[in-house]
Order: C-alpha cells, then structure tokens, then sequence
C-alpha cells in the first residue's frame, strides 16, 4: 500500500502536474481567428509574468507549495531539480492562465489587469490557508472568464444581434473609442475554458504531490483536537490559526479563561 | 529493505522519465510559439521541416514552372505557394523571386512592390540554404545564382540619376 502511495504521488508530481501546466502553458495563449479560423498564438505580456510572481507568492503563503519540503537539502538533487521544474511549470501555467483570461489589447486589458493586480496584492496580506485560497482563485478566474468570453465576446463577436450592437457601439462611445478588444471565433472561448479547468484541476492536485509526511504527523494533532469540547475548539482553532507560537502552558491557560 | 530500496529506484525512473518527457513537451511548446503554425496542416508541415523530411509538391512544381515559361507569372507563383506551402525549400523560393522579378521588370521602371516581394523571396531562398550560396540550372533562366538575382533585384530598388539616362530603355529582362 505504502508502496502504492509513494508510486502514485511520483507520478503525480514528477509527470502529470508538469505535463498539466505545461498544456495549460500551450493552450492559454491559444486563439482561434474569427474570419478564417486560423490559430493566433499570443505570448504571455509582461504584466502577466508580474502577476504570476505574485500568484506564485500567494501559493507560497497559502501553504498551497511548502517551498522548505519541495526545495530541501535532504532531498537528492534529482528530486529538487524535478521539483523546481515542476514549480517552474506552474510558474509559466499562471502567466498562461492570466493571459487566457484577460483581453488581449486596449482598456479592458489594463484594467483587468489592475484588478487581479490588486486582487492578488490584497490576498498577499490576507489569512489564507490552501484551501480557502484554491476556492479563491477557482472564483476569481472563473469571474473573468465569465466576463472575457461570455460579456464581452457577446458584445462583440460578428454575428451578434441589434441589441449587442447598440451596447458595444455605447460602450464604444463611452470610452472614447479605447475598448479595442480583438474578435475571435467562439472556439477561443471553449479552449480557455478548456485551460483554465486544466490550471485548477494541476492546483487541486498540488497538495496530493506533496510529501504527506507533515500531515502524517500532524494526525494525533487533529485526533486529540477532536476529543475537546466544542468551546474549546474553537479558542484552539484560533489559537493555532494565529501564526505566533504558544507554549502549552499558556494554552492550558487561554482554555481555562475560555472555559470561565 | 530491499522493499525502500525497490521504492526509492523505481522513483527515481519516474522523475527521470518526468524530466525526459515534459522537457520534450516544453521544447515543443516554444517550438510552436516561435514558428506560429495557423492550422493543423501548418503544424505538421513544421515539423516535417524540423525533421528535415519536408518534401515540395514536385508536380505542382514543374506545372508552376511550364506557367513561368509562358510567362504566366502570377498562376506560377500561386503553383509554386502551393508546392511549397511551407516557404522551406530554397529552389521553389528562388524561382517565386524570378517571376517576381520578370514580372516587376519594366523598359522605362520597375514596378517597386513587386521587386521587393522578389527581394523577400530570394532572402528566404538564401537563407534556407546552408552556406547562403544556390546554383540552379536552368537553361532558360540567365541568372543562375542566389547572388545574382539577388545583386538584380537591389539594383532595381535603387533610385538615382543613372535612372534619366535614356538609353535605358534598351537595356534586356534577364
């Protein structure tokens, strides 16, 4: 079983992550022409490598990648070469990601890109715990898809109705002409859907690769966790989730003034 | 414990087999981004390219050819893009630069456009061989080098006072 376990978390981490991102890598910057339907292979803009820096910090903070076990002088240099490729790789999936999802030119570029800017600088300052943190961007990618490939493709694809027309003209009119977002045929939409399920399925799986050894560990944590009453676990919960280190004295402590 | 050290060895070929496969993978990610395929057909027509095993359409080729010799420039040059869709082979892009040339030749001026289409195509055919050198032997042809053509085609683009000279317009198409 044991051997089972450490086969299928090799598997996971030395070649199924690595190929998921780096098919997230090909595919997010893959467009399909509106009028002859030819491939368009966008690279990655400048500001969507920022963004993935700071994604890639966010990952770090949520305790989504240990960096110290991934990374690790007890590791053998194969085993860290492997894990830095694969960090490598998620690296290049973020910044496809991001560029699957934001307009490609004009001010809807560089606003979308100042919100997930803003978005990933706020959450660098937020308690996050992977969990919360995957949620999150499961949201926040999906919130711009929605309204990169279903709003504003709408507005602005060829063969839309009057009514589109008359609110893409006025939202043209309403920016003075700067919403230049180019037109792609409705199989862009599909291949990013496409990518972004890939991106968050390669996060999901994230915490499978990782050395299981700290959760093994923390176990009889969570088992003695379990046996105190309701109260207490909830003084203990926000105890543990504040990031200073309490002794066990003054824990005792913090759970008599709970229990008072 | 042969039982940890049969673990430990078959992780080991995992990651080296990870590391062979998605290094691959990535090499042909960046290959596509570079290249820029636009249909499937592209892709494959790339790789043949990289692989060194890309073929033109030989019976396109020679049609192309008899339509240059009627000087038919413009189907011959459609003729040639479709033998040789990819732009990868040295002697298609040499003739497409000729009948580029034939075609943009004039008594009294170049037609400027064309010349420079030409010039393109003969940049392409030099660069797509190996030491930038091509010779082909055509008899009906009267230059026969990348060179020359290419020597040609500059000339035509250039502007000067040499151009009022009057007796130009005795001068021959090669």
């Amino acid at each position: 079983m044991e051997s089972n376990r450490s086969r299928n978390r090799a598997l996971v981490s030395f070649i199924v992550l690595p190929m998921l991102f780096l098919t997230v890598a090909l595919l997010g910057g893959l467009r399909v022409g509106a009028e002859d339907h030819a491939f368009i292979f966008i690279p990655p803009p400048l500001v969507m490598l920022l963004l993935a820096v700071l994604l890639a910090l966010l990952f770090v903070r949520g305790h989504l990648i240990e960096l110290p076990r991934w990374v690790a002088s007890s590791n053998s240099p194969l085993t860290n070469f492997s894990h830095i490729w694969m960090l490598l790789t998620l690296f290049f999936a973020s910044a496809q990601a991001f560029n699957s999802v934001l307009p490609e030119r004009g001010l809807l570029h560089w606003l979308f890109s100042f919100f997930f800017l803003w978005t990933l600088w706020n959450n660098l300052f937020s308690r996050f715990d992977a969990r919360r943190l995957l949620h999150s961007l499961a949201v926040l990618f999906g919130t711009a898809f929605v309204l990169k490939h279903l709003l504003l493709a709408g507005l602005y694809s060829q063969d839309r109705g009057w009514l589109q027309r008359v609110a893409g003209a006025l939202l043209q009119g309403v920016s003075l002409g700067t919403l230049d977002t180019p037109a792609f045929a409705p199989a862009s939409g599909y291949i990013s859907f496409f990518t972004l399920a890939l991106f968050v399925a390669g996060l999901f799986l994230l915490p499978f690769a990782q050395n299981r050894e700290a959760a093994e560990l923390a176990h009889p944590v969570v088992e003695n966790y379990k046996k105190l009453p309701p109260s207490d676990r909830v003084i203990a919960s926000e105890v543990i989730l504040e990031d200073s280190t309490t002794s066990p004295r003054e824990l005792d402590g913090i759970l008599e003034e709970g229990r008072e | 414990m042969p039982g940890e050290v049969g673990i430990q060895m078959r992780q080991k070929s995992i990651q080296a087999v990870g590391i062979v496969l998605t290094f691959s993978y990535a090499a042909f990610i960046i290959w596509i981004y570079a290249t820029e395929p636009r249909t499937f057909k592209e892709v494959a027509t790339s790789a043949e390219i990289a692989a060194g095993t890309y073929q033109i359409n030989q019976e396109r080729f020679n049609s192309a050819l008899a339509l240059f010799r009627h000087e038919q420039f413009r189907a011959a040059r459609d003729e040639w893009q479709r033998a040789d869709p990819a732009q990868g082979d040295a002697r298609t892009q040499f003739y497409v630069s000729y009948a580029f040339y034939r075609e943009g030749w004039g008594r009294v001026y170049y037609d400027q456009a064309l010349i420079k289409q030409g010039l393109e195509a003969v940049n392409r055919a030099s660069s797509l061989t190996a030491n930038g050198s091509l010779t082909v032997d055509d008899p009906n042809l009267q230059m026969h080098t990348v060179a020359e053509l290419k020597a040609e085609l500059e000339q035509a683009r250039e502007r000067g006072w040499s151009d009022l000279n009057p007796f130009k317009v005795l001068r021959t198409r090669k």
